[in-house]
């Protein structure tokens, strides 16, 4: 909780220090707010904050993937500047709804009771629909904003719905008692109804197919910053938050919805990796990575035991890593090239080799090679999910062998032409040489050795 | 004692990181300079190696530590008899590759030196892991540097489609092993080797992980279906990319078939699946022979003759696995999957070195427009000679012994298949003297051969070193027979059971 008031109050800061200058120091006042918050993170709660009647809760998993949350947005805050290239001005208001869409997702990492869920929801996606339109002389983020408002507001209409449906049935808000009520009444139809809305609305958020096809648009549309931010800060709240409602409040009917999302699981993992081998652009292939991503993480759901929440968290963490790894490039080759076609990248290995050396080991990461952290994330998802379901193993298996050709027309783009089609003249700046550093070096950490992350955060 | 297997596996990692670092035109004498004491320290490695020990398959050097708790998987590394020949063969090769391209001068070259020696501590760590995750690990860790290898100095036309499906091909079987090592696991108290071996695992279960495994080696072997990546990526790899993937990498599969897949599911071998495995390996035999024949590229051929010859390897172990699960213990196909594997390793890399030392002097690969060469280049013709010799398995050299031992334990189990496969000795001839002759004698354009000239000092260090173990391995072959005999009795042991 006073993570979540320290964000929230950098946030505020940040916004009122867009008055006096243009984003310069709001940038620098996130990155200082949030670090303080990840310090404070580790901290014990302070008792005041420890009892909200029962709508908040801010226990060990909450802790963890909030770490993970904080460590991804500095990340993506080292590496803001130009990347908002078309304006300039107003930068600072754009910090800020990045650190409001932060705070709503921390208050998914805790939230014990459906009201809270659904403003966490809220108040994670609604900066985003404009930050997805903060590039407002481009045609296609204004079309990702408000196909991502439409969408949004889709899944609240779903989200609403069925927590009505729940609330009618068990009488509460309350995650644990929803629980209750779930075990002593498997059968209730208005209640499993309410509870299979929730899950297509979630689905949207977490982008399953095929309740996906927002985001390619969306991704490809926003400015290549908010995309990373989506594709990692917010992928990990909302997936978090689908997880804990599912596997807590819905446990009792585990039977009624589990073969739904393994259907999800099929056809996301089929469509996802064989779109994202037609594409010939590497933002919208990235997308659909995106998508396919979680079609590997829901496999989560399979064989659950105690370290599954630990599992989950390990996945999240390389799989934004990576994106931030891969985005950071993206990034990079937009502001010269103002384009992000496979050829945009040819030969970039020869100029910025550390970036490239970054965005491979995070690709390579993606496709679960081992040595870097992604290889040990999906072997431990596998494992855990092979007694129970072995089909959406053998399926997972045939979805990363598409996207290994993927990943790796990326990797050739960047490492295979003999010559650079990059001047010389323009170089990264080292702050982006020290992130990709950092990345490469927590990927193979992670790889390497995964029992570091677990004490880390203190498992 | 463990120290020295630790230092063999990371002398190569340090070095290539070094390598990599250093933008030098002489970090490859640094990269020789490494890959030569990594040979003097396995050859150390023989001297204290007991050879013939007291307990089937007891490991020596080994070194355990706790890697991870949460995994229950473990640093676990040891040398038996047939881990110490991989390691020979791996770090005998290795120099030898590396000073091959010392004439080459294309850009980059330390990164190509430190993906080689990158390369190198992949294999050895396949070669020693007695952990299932950690042979898994290693074994995805020799695809990386071998794929750059190919895509960054691969012929400039065509290397992005090869260099893709053979990655692609190779992770796709991967990918399978992993599940199946996995599923393997859950049914076992841990990852390490003899826990695996004795995993709680029903018929059904077996015959599926077997399929599993298998692809994973059928792939980089390669068998007859799953080898359609193979000749062109031999083909269009730089030389020293098609010595390492033929020489050293491809004995990983046979490596591990009888590490890894035979001892776990010894049931599926008694069953349909292993007459498949068989029958589909003789196929091999006589389809990759078949076709080296009319093939008019020198490395196509050579591709295709490797074929023939895993074909052959396989085909005898699963030979002698079937008769020892039928109860009769034969380990027979083991020692000449493994001696030939050795020998087969020398030979390939010499005959891809004569190719490429072909194209230098040719310009071309297409064997019907060279001749004459041994005219202007004697040494050249004698050595390329008794490596060839070697690769078609004449007497007294490296090559017979294996052929006969993997012929003779493909005759216990069925003569009619021992007829077919053995043709691979008939053919290999037809197909090498095609090449030689072509090559070598008749009319050659007289400018090509006036400048040709004959081997250069590198080339004839690399081709004679090649040589004296092409000799001395035909004629004294006992000593890597009694490298392997215990490990290969343990593991056909507990196939029985």
């Amino acid at each position: 909780m006073s993570v979540l008031i320290i964000i929230f109050l950098t946030a505020v800061i940040a916004l009122f220090a867009g008055v006096f200058e243009q984003g310069k120091f709001s940038r620098y006042i996130g990155i200082l707010g949030l670090m303080i918050a990840f310090y404070v993170s580790f901290l014990p709660e302070i008792s005041f904050f420890s009892q909200y009647q029962h709508m908040f809760e801010f226990g060990a998993n909450a802790a963890l993937f909030t770490k993970i949350a904080i460590v991804i947005t500095i990340l993506l805050f080292f590496l803001g500047g130009f990347s908002f290239s078309n304006h300039r001005n107003h930068q600072s208001e754009l910090y800020a709804l990045m650190l409001f869409s932060l705070c709503g997702g921390i208050i998914l990492f805790g939230f014990q009771n459906l009201v809270t869920l659904f403003l966490g929801v809220e108040i994670l996606s609604i900066p985003l629909y404009v930050l997805a339109g903060s590039n407002k002389t481009d045609l296609r983020s204004n079309e990702a904003s408000i196909k991502y408002f439409l969408m949004g507001a889709f899944a609240t209409g779903f989200l609403l719905f069925g927590v009505a449906l729940i609330y009618g049935s068990s009488g509460s808000f309350d995650l644990y008692k929803i629980h209750e009520f779930a075990v002593v009444n498997p059968k209730n139809l208005m209640f499993i109804l309410g509870a299979v809305l929730m899950l297509v609305a979630l689905a949207f958020k977490v982008s399953l197919a095929p309740f996906h096809m927002w985001s390619p648009d969306v991704y490809q549309g926003s400015p290549s910053l908010i995309t990373a931010f989506m594709m990692s800060v917010v992928k990990i709240a909302s997936f978090f938050a689908f997880f804990k409602l599912m596997t807590i409040g819905f446990l009792g009917i585990t039977g009624e919805w589990i073969n739904i999302i393994g259907v999800l699981i099929i056809i996301t993992l089929f469509l996802a990796n064989v779109m994202g081998l037609a594409q010939t652009n590497v933002k919208r292939m990235l997308a659909y990575s995106s998508v396919s991503h979680v079609g590997y993480l829901s496999l989560i759901f399979y064989g659950m035991n105690s370290l599954s929440s630990y599992n989950l968290a390990f996945y999240l963490f390389a799989y934004s890593l990576a994106t931030v790894g891969v985005m950071m490039c993206l990034i990079w080759v937009e502001k010269l090239k103002r384009e992000t076609s496979y050829t945009a990248f040819n030969g970039l290995a020869h100029t910025e080799p550390i970036l490239a050396v970054a965005a491979t080991v995070s690709l390579l990461s993606m496709a679960g090679i081992p040595l870097t952290a992604g290889f040990m994330g999906k072997f431990s998802i596998f494992a855990q999910a092979i007694d129970q379901a072995p089909f959406l193993v053998l399926v997972a298996v045939l979805g990363s062998a598409i996207s290994i050709a993927y990943y790796l027309r990326l990797i050739m783009a960047m490492f295979f032409p003999k010559e650079s089609s990059f001047k010389t003249s323009e170089r990264v700046s080292l702050t982006y040489n020290i992130v990709a550093v950092f990345i490469i070096f927590a990927l193979v950490t992670m790889g390497v050795f995964p029992d570091l992350f677990a004490k880390q955060f203190g498992l | 004692m463990s120290y020295l297997l630790l230092t063999l596996l990371l002398l190569p990692l340090i070095g290539s990181v070094l390598v990599f670092a250093w933008k030098n035109p002489a970090s490859k004498y640094l990269a020789l300079g490494i890959a030569f004491a990594q040979m003097l320290l396995t050859f150390y490695m023989l001297t204290g190696f007991d050879f013939k020990p007291t307990v089937d398959g007891v490991l020596q050097y080994e070194i355990n530590y706790p890697w991870s708790n949460y995994i229950k998987s473990n640093l676990h590394f040891g040398i038996d008899g047939m881990s110490m020949l991989m390691l020979l063969l791996t770090n005998i090769l290795t120099p030898l590759i590396i000073l091959s391209s010392f004439n080459e001068k294309p850009g980059y070259r330390n990164t190509f030196y430190g993906l080689i020696l990158l390369m190198q501590f992949g294999l050895i760590g396949v070669f020693t892991s007695l952990d299932g995750l950690l042979f898994y690990i290693f074994w995805e860790v020799t695809l990386i540097p071998i794929w750059l290898i190919a895509g960054i100095w691969g012929q400039e036309d065509k290397k992005i489609q090869f260099t893709t499906r053979f990655f692609v091909y190779t992770f796709v079987g991967s990918l399978f092993m992993l599940i199946g090592l996995i599923y393997v696991y859950n049914h076992s108290a841990s990852f390490t080797l003899t826990d695996l071996y004795n995993a709680d695992l029903t018929s059904g279960a077996q015959t599926v992980i077997f399929w599993f495994i298998f692809f994973a080696f059928a792939v980089k072997l390669p068998i007859f279906p799953f080898h359609s990546w193979q000749p062109d990526t031999y083909t269009y790899s730089p030389t020293q990319g098609s010595m390492l993937l033929s020489g050293i990498m491809l004995k990983m599969a046979v490596y591990g078939l009888l590490r890894w897949l035979l001892p776990i599911t010894p049931e599926p071998i008694l069953g349909i699946s292993g007459q498949i495995v068989l029958v589909l390996a003789i196929i091999g035999v006589v389809h990759g022979a078949l076709i080296a024949i009319i093939q008019n590229d020198s490395k196509r051929l050579i591709a295709y003759s490797s074929l023939s010859h895993v074909g052959l390897m396989t085909a005898g172990i699963m030979a002698s696995a079937i008769l020892t699960v039928k109860g009769t213990l034969m380990i027979e196909g083991g020692e000449g999957a493994l001696i030939q594997s050795f020998a087969h390793g020398i030979n390939v890399v010499g005959l891809f070195y004569c190719a490429d030392i072909l194209y230098k002097r040719f310009k071309t690969r297409d064997i019907r427009q060279m001749g004459g060469l041994a005219r202007v280049a004697p040494k050249f013709a004698v050595l390329f000679m008794v490596i060839l010799l070697g690769s078609i398995a004449l007497p007294l050299t490296n090559g017979f012994v294996g052929e006969f031992i993997l012929i003779k334990s493909i005759f216990d189990y069925s003569i009619i298949a021992a007829v077919i496969a053995g043709t691979t000795m008939i053919f290999s001839s037809v197909y090498l003297f095609r090449f030689y002759a072509k090559a070598m004698f008749g009319e050659g354009d007289e400018e090509v051969l006036a400048s040709a000239g004959d081997l250069t000092g590198v080339e004839f260090s690399v081709l004679a070193s090649l040589v004296v173990f092409v000799i001395f391995l035909g004629i004294f072959p006992q000593p890597i027979l009694d490298m392997v005999n215990s490990s290969l009795k343990f593991i056909f042991t507990s196939m029985m059971n």
